[in-house]
Formats: structure tokens, sequence, C-alpha cells
């Protein structure tokens, strides 16, 4: 039995390593002055980024209990979109504890038990100190995203990146009734070239691929009717197999002019309708336009967008206020949306097409980013997200709290408190708990080159006192009331980070054994 | 000079001592390896797939010993008996190979001690009849009042949570379990409780949805919220109706007659659409993708037409809401159409995805899981099924039993005082069999990391002394009432793990002889024989 025990020990020990050699590997990234990570990926292709979920996800991890690790930063994405690093160390900080606490003889299940006592009663600890929020307050909306923002490469830019982040979350949900945002419907289109600055919020839809020029088509039109088709404009083809048996020379001939006349009709018919800005579905199962048809819907002045994926129909439609034209038949100039310019914009790493003034816009916006090479244009997308998944969790739940570590250091100091009125094994999880989470304002200030001792002590003290603002401020290089610094964050981004990163430990905790299958 | 060859090279024998060795070693090898998961304190186990890089976290005995690579007969053995309690009963899969494990180990000790096999079997006999026989008298029926099932129907389904993942928020999906299987109201039909799985959130923000969910989006531009739904749900193909003659072509003259083809093909299309439109449904589910043309055509009849819902989904959708899978629409008239009060798109997490509420089948409904990762929710699935299974099985069989090891006790204090009266060599037989029920509780107790000799010995005085409802309270570490507590199962998983582990072990201890045939050697012809 003695043996068992022993075994069993070791394979929890050896999870929890691997765990914590997860945790480890993101821990500097976290706060204001968090460093970033270079990925190269299996490709070559490098990464640079601060984001917690994509270094996870990039990290090429065999161990069973890191890939849970990994999963929990996706998780806390996908629910947040926000604090993926710290969820990741909070997990990691809270294996630490545990393991202490087994090499001193407790049971991994009283341990378990202990960090799910602890976690509701975190849950309640975050939601009492959390301010209420009115959506109308767009100052303060873009303050979270800033918070948000400071950490990434971008946060030189940070202000405009959080007005524009705000503006989009409130250009498509009702701040009376919206209870969650559905980010579909902000389009990022990245645009190489320009300063990272130069990322705009458009009323209206880009698209990412240049208008046809064959034969000189037009690239600028005002007071533009679009109309989105899903047929194609080139030769018939059916469904069976057809083929067309000539004879002799006149016949090719004939069979030349039919097809022209065909293609021709098909373009008059457009352009009966009014339309002149068309944009064409893709086809895989035959070409969606030829030559000919380009030329003769130049000629008629008819600015023509090809390429337009099937799945990107839905989102076009909504923006634009149009429907869809599966047929020739199906031809409506009801069908068209009215825009007063659609134009084509040429950069130095090529053209897009941007449509504004939209007569009936949809609830959707595109936000154009920019960005001087690559790897700066990927992470101002990513950081990008981040700050709209800010916002939308705001949109969630209408509560802030205070950043800089002091919601942690709150939580610490709270539940230190409680674990000394339980009795028992609780007492000591409990405890071990509250002490894990002083593990963010201890790397905030690491990261930050402060002495963290000093300055978690000093943070504690504060919030002792009564100050239960009181986190670390990184511009200032010392403890000062968060709310004044304008340093907020949303309550669901910390709430969900705790309690996803106990639920996860509570997992790792309770494996005995890795067991090989086939 | 060297016996004659009898089996082919490559076979290999092994006979009596050395063979019954072979199955005691592996069955028990299983056993210990299982044991750990047992009861609420029980530890979960990473199956680590020794090819891909995929891992299970779980605790379900069925699950692991599913997947384990083993290559021993008698283990073999033990794992099928989880597998036909999974099927029977859907769990106490842990319990039987752990019972099964113990009868064999206390079965050798008597080998050992010189008992031939055979009067193992017969004392194991007697045993098990006196056993089944107090745990059924021991069994009370269900309160049929409707709170009063309903309590009891939450005690069954904590008391099996709570050996799961789903533990800390048991009450809440006990309260899941209840309601989805009280919506059945009878019916053991467990396809008509479908899940949905989406990461994020936390486990306590699982709920169970009345109705049905599909994770699709209608088409461009239609409805996406309709009352009083018609629908009709298809597997037919929407982008063309193609000759299935390999190689038919068509030979024209031009390509005016091309394009006269085409617009025939495309008025099929359209009768055909004008087929499904005149049974009068507002909402069309294809298994099959829609093109373009006649998405259109449902787009300006305003019908919520949706593409790709693949097999499972259709099936599930055309069993709730009552219609019939039409793949022919010469007919149309004849469809049976399919019945919902409201469809509307609703978010889960980040994802829309439809509901179909007010089904005719009012047992349909669907639970929402969310959870920290894949593995928690696999997990939490894997523990729901078991509490359903159970859930149905007791509103079926409509008996109780008590847990926490109660059960066990008192089997094994019946036969204890069958031994007593059982004359011949036999008798240690009894008496080993009533110490191997007696190893249920001493696990349990073991996991949750407490004393199980004195509590074991605690439990069994209380028995001795009448207290029948007594078992073992692992959140106080003490011996304390069931019934109070409310750790109920039914009696219907408890005596499938008596029955199957009972079978088992005699099965493994009439094996004198393990012949292994000689792997076939690749490349080689199978032989006819």
């Amino acid at each position: 039995m003695a043996e068992k025990t022993s075994k069993s020990q070791a394979v929890m020990l050896s999870n929890v390593m691997a765990a914590r050699a997860v945790a480890d590997a993101v821990r500097t990234s976290l706060g204001p002055r968090g460093m970033d990570k270079m990925i190269t990926g299996k490709g070559g292709d490098v990464t640079i980024t601060n984001d917690g979920a994509t270094i996870l996800e990039s990290m090429n991890v065999a161990h069973p209990c890191a890939k849970m690790l990994q999963d929990l930063s996706k998780a806390q994405d996908v629910e947040a979109g926000d604090g993926t690093t710290s969820v990741v160390i909070i997990a990691g900080a809270l294996l630490g504890a545990a393991e202490r606490l087994i090499g001193r003889g407790l049971h991994p299940g009283q341990i378990s038990r202990a960090f799910g006592r602890a976690v509701e009663e975190a849950e309640r600890i975050l939601t009492s100190i959390a301010i209420p929020l009115d959506l109308s307050n767009r100052e303060l909306l873009i303050q979270n995203a800033i918070t948000s923002l400071s950490s990434k490469m971008v946060s030189s830019n940070s202000p405009v990146l959080a007005q524009l982040a705000v503006d989009a979350v409130l250009r498509v949900v009702d701040p009376a009734i919206a209870n969650s945002v559905d980010l579909n419907n902000i389009r990022v289109v990245k645009r190489l070239g320009g300063a990272m600055e130069d990322t705009e919020l458009i009323d209206g839809l880009v698209f990412n691929q240049k208008a046809s020029h064959t034969a000189q088509g037009p690239s600028r039109i005002e007071n533009a009717k679009i109309g989105l088709i899903q047929f194609c404009i080139s030769p018939p083809k059916t469904d069976m197999e057809c083929s067309v048996v000539v004879r002799d020379y006149q016949q090719v001939d004939r069979a030349l002019k039919e097809e022209r006349q065909y293609i021709l009709d098909i373009c008059k018919q457009i352009a009966r309708t009014g339309c002149n800005v068309l944009l064409i579905q893709k086809s895989i199962l035959r070409d969606a336009t030829n030559d000919l048809a380009l030329h003769f819907l130049a000629k008629m002045k008819i600015m023509v967008i090809k390429d337009v994926e099937r799945d990107e129909v839905d989102f076009i439609c909504r923006t634009l206020g149009c429907l869809p034209m599966a047929s020739v038949d199906g031809l409506d100039p009801s069908k068209l949306a009215t825009a007063s310019l659609v134009e084509e914009i040429s950069t130095a790493s090529g053209k897009y097409v941007k449509v504004t003034g939209i007569q009936h816009p949809g609830k959707t916006v595109t936000v154009l980013v920019r960005g001087p090479n690559k790897l700066i244009l990927d992470e101002t997308d990513r950081s990008i997200h981040d700050a709209l998944c800010v916002v939308r969790s705001l949109v969630k739940r209408r509560f802030l709290l205070p950043g800089g570590g002091c919601p942690e250091i709150e939580m610490s100091l709270q539940l230190a408190a409680l674990a000394r009125s339980l009795e028992g094994m609780d007492q000591f999880g409990v405890r071990a708990f509250a002490e894990a989470l002083e593990i963010i304002p201890i790397t905030l200030a690491e990261n930050a080159g402060l002495n963290p001792i000093a300055i978690v002590t000093e943070l504690r003290n504060r919030h002792v006192q009564g100050d239960h603002r009181a986190g670390i401020n990184i511009k200032k290089m010392g403890i000062s009331d968060m709310i004044e610094a304008n340093v907020v964050q949303p309550l669901l981004v910390s709430l969900s980070a705790i309690t996803l990163a106990t639920e996860t430990v509570r997992q790792i905790l309770k494996i005995d054994d890795i067991v090989p299958t086939r | 000079m060297s016996a004659p060859q009898v089996l082919k090279q490559g076979s290999t024998e092994e006979r009596a001592e050395n063979a019954r060795m072979s199955s005691f070693v592996g069955a028990i090898a299983i056993k210990d390896m299982i044991k750990t998961t047992l009861g609420p304190k029980g530890m979960d186990k990473i199956l680590q797939s020794v090819s891909g890089s995929e891992a299970i976290v779980t605790n379900d005995g069925a699950t692991i010993l599913g997947k384990v690579a083993v290559d021993n007969a008698a283990a073999k053995l033990l794992i099928d008996v989880s597998k036909t309690q999974d099927i029977e009963v859907g769990d106490g899969t842990t319990s039987v190979t752990v019972l099964t494990g113990e009868l064999l180990g206390e079965a050798e000790k008597l080998v050992d001690k010189k008992l031939h096999p055979q009067t193992i079997i017969q004392g194991y006999r007697i045993a098990y009849n006196a056993a089944r026989d107090a745990l059924v008298r021991s069994a009370s029926p269900i309160n049929q009042d409707p709170a009063a099932l309903r309590t009891t129907l939450m005690e069954i389904a904590r008391t099996t949570l709570s050996s799961k993942i789903l533990a800390q928020d048991r009450d809440h999906f006990a309260d899941i379990a209840v309601r989805a299987v009280l919506r059945l109201a009878g019916s053991p039909n467990l396809d008509q409780i479908h899940f949905i799985k989406k990461v994020g959130a936390g486990l306590h923000q699982s709920y169970l949805e009345e109705g049905f969910l599909l994770a699709k989006h209608p088409g461009v531009g239609q409805p996406t919220r309709i009352e009083k739904a018609r629908i009709m749900i298809a597997n037919t193909a929407m982008d063309t109706d193609k000759i299935k003659i390999y190689g038919a072509t068509a030979k024209v003259e031009n390509p005016a007659a091309i394009a006269e083809l085409e617009k025939a093909e495309k008025e099929k299309m359209k009768e055909k659409v004008q087929n499904i439109l005149s049974t009068g449904c507002n909402c069309f589910i294809n298994r099959l993708l829609i093109y373009n043309y006649p998405e259109q055509l449902f787009t300006q009849a305003h019908v919520m037409a949706i593409e790709h819902a693949e097999f499972e989904g259709i099936e599930r959708l055309a069993l709730v809401t009552g219609a019939e899978i039409a793949s022919n629409f010469g007919a149309a008239e004849r469809v049976r159409l399919g019945q919902c009060d409201l469809i509307e798109e609703i978010m889960i997490g980040e994802d829309k995805v439809l509901r179909f509420a007010g089904l005719p089948l009012q047992g349909a409904s669907t639970i929402v899981l969310r959870g920290a990762n894949k593995h928690v929710l696999d997990e939490a699935e894997r523990s729901m099924h078991d509490a359903l299974c159970v859930l149905v099985q007791a509103v079926k069989d409509q008996r109780l039993v008590y847990g926490g090891g109660c059960s066990e006790m008192l089997m094994s204090r019946a036969v204890d005082e069958v031994a007593t009266q059982t004359m011949g060599k036999k008798a240690l037989a009894v008496e080993a069999f009533a110490r191997a029920l007696r190893s249920i509780p001493t696990i349990l107790a073991d996991n949750a990391g407490l004393d199980s000799q004195d509590l074991v010995a605690r439990l069994r005085a209380a028995h001795y002394q009448g207290n029948v409802l007594a078992g073992l309270d692992l959140e106080l570490g003490a011996v304390g009432d069931m019934r109070a507590l409310g750790i109920t199962e039914t009696l219907r998983v408890k005596e499938q793990v008596l029955v199957s582990a009972s079978e088992a072990a005699e099965m493994i201890l009439r094996v004198d002889d393990i012949i292994q045939c000689a792997p076939r050697q690749r490349g080689e012809q199978p032989e006819d024989d």
C-alpha cells in the first residue's frame, strides 16, 4: 500500500510540475511591463506576441496536464477574451500551493475541496468590491480597454485603439437591451502598410480584394447601387456532363457568337436593374466570370468585385442591407443596396475597396488594421480582439474592478481572514489559496522591475488600512488608488479567470495515474 | 527426447496452477488499477494514447477499462464485465470490476490453502444467493408522490454524481438530470436528451434547455425566428439532381442548347422547391447542403432553410418534432411535417444556435454543458450520462437501496450468517465472499484518506447491532445513517453489480488451462478450417 501511495504521489507531482512549467513560460509576459515572446512555428514563420492564449497555443507541449493549461487559456479567451495570461499564472500558483500541501501530507482530495470552498468565497468577494458601470459612460469603457491594451506591443497607441474598440462595440449593440455582443458583427480587415495609428473604424464595408480592372473598369463610383450575385457570368454549364458536337467551321463561328450573346444578355439584365457595383460570389465548379463578361461590365461602367467568399455573404448582406441574387431571373432592383461612395484605395501593399455612406446600414462595423510589418499587424489584430472582448465583458456584466493587482490582494486578505475561522484541513487549503493569489501583484511588480516583496507588503498594508482600491501603479512605480489612476478592468475577466483556473487545478489534483492506452 | 509438439509453432499453453495464477494476477492488476477511482473521493486517471497525443481525463470505470490495452485473458474478461454493466445499467462499472477482483483475490488465498476451485465456486454460489436475497429484501419502494419522487431521484442523482467531476456542483447537476428524466415521463429512450458542449464559463453555468438546440444557422436573409413552425426534415440533394449513371452525357449542337439545358435543370430545382413549399412548411432542414439558387427561393418564400444538419441532427430532430425524414417530394402532401411552437436564435458563449421550443415530444431536452476545457466537458458528459441512466433505471424499477457501503455490509452480514450454518470446506469460501463484499467500504474509506480498518470495523459492528441503515459518511469520516444523509442508489445497479461480479469470478475460477494461439504472421493468409 505504501508503495502504491508513493506512485500516485509521484504521478501527481509530475503533473503539477508539467503544468507549472507552462505557467512559468508565460509569467514574464504579464502586465504593462511584461515582455513579449518570439515563437518560431513549424514552418519557420515567426510570431511576436504578448497574448497568453496565442503563446500557449503555439507551444508544442506533450504532457496531458500541460495541455490542460493550454485549454484553460483558450477557455478564458472564449469566455472573457482577456486575462488569458493571468488565468494560467493563477493556475500555476495554485498548483504550487497544492504541491507544498501534498508534501506536508495533505490528501489531494482535501486540498481540492478547500480550493472549491475558497473559490466560492473569492467570487463573492470580487462581486462585493465591483463597481457598477453605466454603458453610456464612454470614457470609463475606454479606460477599461486601455488597461487591457497597456500590456501589449501597441500600448503607445492604446488610446486610439481603445476608442476604436469601444465605438465598434457600441455601434453593433443596443446598450439598453444587449447582454452579449456577437463579435462576428465586427469584421477586422488587416492591411499591410501605414502606421499602427492609421488603424481606423470604417462606417461601412471593406473588401480586401481589388476591383476588377479588365478593360479599364471603373474604380470609383458615387451614388453606388450595389448588387451581390451568386450566379456565374460565364458560358453556360450544366450539372450533367455535356458536350457540343461541332461538324464544321461555320458552326464554331456560330457557337462563339452565341456564347458572346449569352453573356451579353446576362450583363444587360444586370445593368437594367440599375446596378453599378457588382459583387460576385466565388464559384468552385466553374468560372464565376470570364474576360468577356468583365469586358462587357466595364463598358457598362459597372464596377466589379470578384471572389466574394460564400461565408462572407451573410455579413455583407447585413451590412449593406442587400439581398443576394442567386439567378438571373432573381435580379431585382429592390435587392440592391445604396451607398454614397464605393472606391478603390491604393496602398503600398496593394489595393482594397471601401464602401461608405451606406443608406440602410446594418448593425455591423469593419475595423481596418494597418501596420508597418506583418508581425506588428498580427499583434495589433490580437490586441484589438482583446480590447473588443474587454468591452464585451462589460456589456455582459456591467461591473468593473480596480486593476493593478488590487482585486487579487483584496481576495487574498479576505480569504486569509476566512481561513482563520475554518476548522480542519480546510484552513490549510484556503490559506494556501489566499497566498497563491498574491502571485498576480508579485508578477506585476517583478516584470516592472520593482522590488516585489516591498511593493506587495506595502500593498497589503494599504488594503488592511481600508484602502480597498490600492493597486500597483506601474507608471508611478508605486502604490496608488487605481480608480483615480484610471486603471480599471471588467469584473467578468477576473471572475472567470479565478473560477476557470480553480476548476482546472482541481481537476489536475484529482488525477492519480496516467494509463497508457491504445 | 523432446515431447511431441501438439500445438502449432508459436502457440503457448499454460496449465493448472500456472493458468490460474495468470488469471488471478491479471484480474487483480486491473482491480488495483481501477480501485482508486471508486467512491466520492475517488481519483481520476489520465488515459494517454500511445500513438496519438489524445489524452482523456476520467473517473468513469467503463471509459478507463475500454481504453487500456491489456494482454491477459482474465483482464480482458473483467473489462467485458464492466462493459456489460455499462450497457445494462450505465453505472457501477467500477464497483463491478473491483468486486470481481476482490472475489478472485480471496479465491487465490483459498487456492493457496489447497481448496479446489470447484469447492470455492460452490461456496460462492451459496453466498451469492444469500447476498442477493438480503439485498432485495432490504430494498424499499420509491414513494410515488411527485414531490417525494423528485426528492428521491435527486438523492440518487447526487449519489451517482458525487464520485464524478461534477461533485462540487452536484446539486445543480442532479437537478438538471432529474428534470430531464422527469420530462421523459417514464420513457427509457435517452436519445431524447441531447448534449451540447461549449468551452467557456464554469460548470455551474451548465443548464437544461427544454427543447432542442441545433448548432446551425438559417440562410442569408431568412427569418431567424418562427412561431408555430411547420418543419420539413429532408435528406435530399439541394444542389442538383444528377443522373447517377456513370458517363451519361448530353450531346448538343450549339451553346444555346446548353443554356437551355441549364435552364431546364434550374426549372427542375425550382419545381422541387415548389413541391417542398407546397407542403406548407415554413422551416426546411436538410442533411446535405443547399445551393444558392434554392436558398434564394426559400428566402423569397420566407422559409427558414438550414443546410448541412448532419445525420445525427436530422434524426434527433425528426424524433423530437415528430417529422418524417423526406427524400422524395413527388407526393409532397403525403410527407409528415414536424411541429414546434417556436424556433429562435440564442447565444451560447460566442456562438449562436437555433432553439426549437414547444416540441410535441414532451421528453425532448438539451443539456448545455459549459466548462474550463474539453476534458472537463467530456468528463461532465460521461458523468451526466451515468446519472441519467441510473435515474431512468430508478423510474423503471422503483426500488432503492442505500449506498456508502451500507448495502455491501448488509449483504456481508447475511453471507456471514449463512457461513456459520454451512457444512464442509465450502464454508471457507462463503466467508471469503463476505470479506470481498466488505472490501468495497474499505476501498471507499481508503480513497478518502481515512483509516479504513477502524471505520469498517465500526460499520460492521453497527450492522450487527441491527442498524441496517449504517454506512460510511465520507465527509465526516464516521459511520452515519444513510437514509438521513440521502445516499441512495437503485436496487437495479447494485443487483447487477453482484450478479455480474459473481458470474465473472466463477467463470475465471473454472479456468485451468489457457491456450494462446500463435499470432498470425503478417502477410500470412488465414487458413480455412
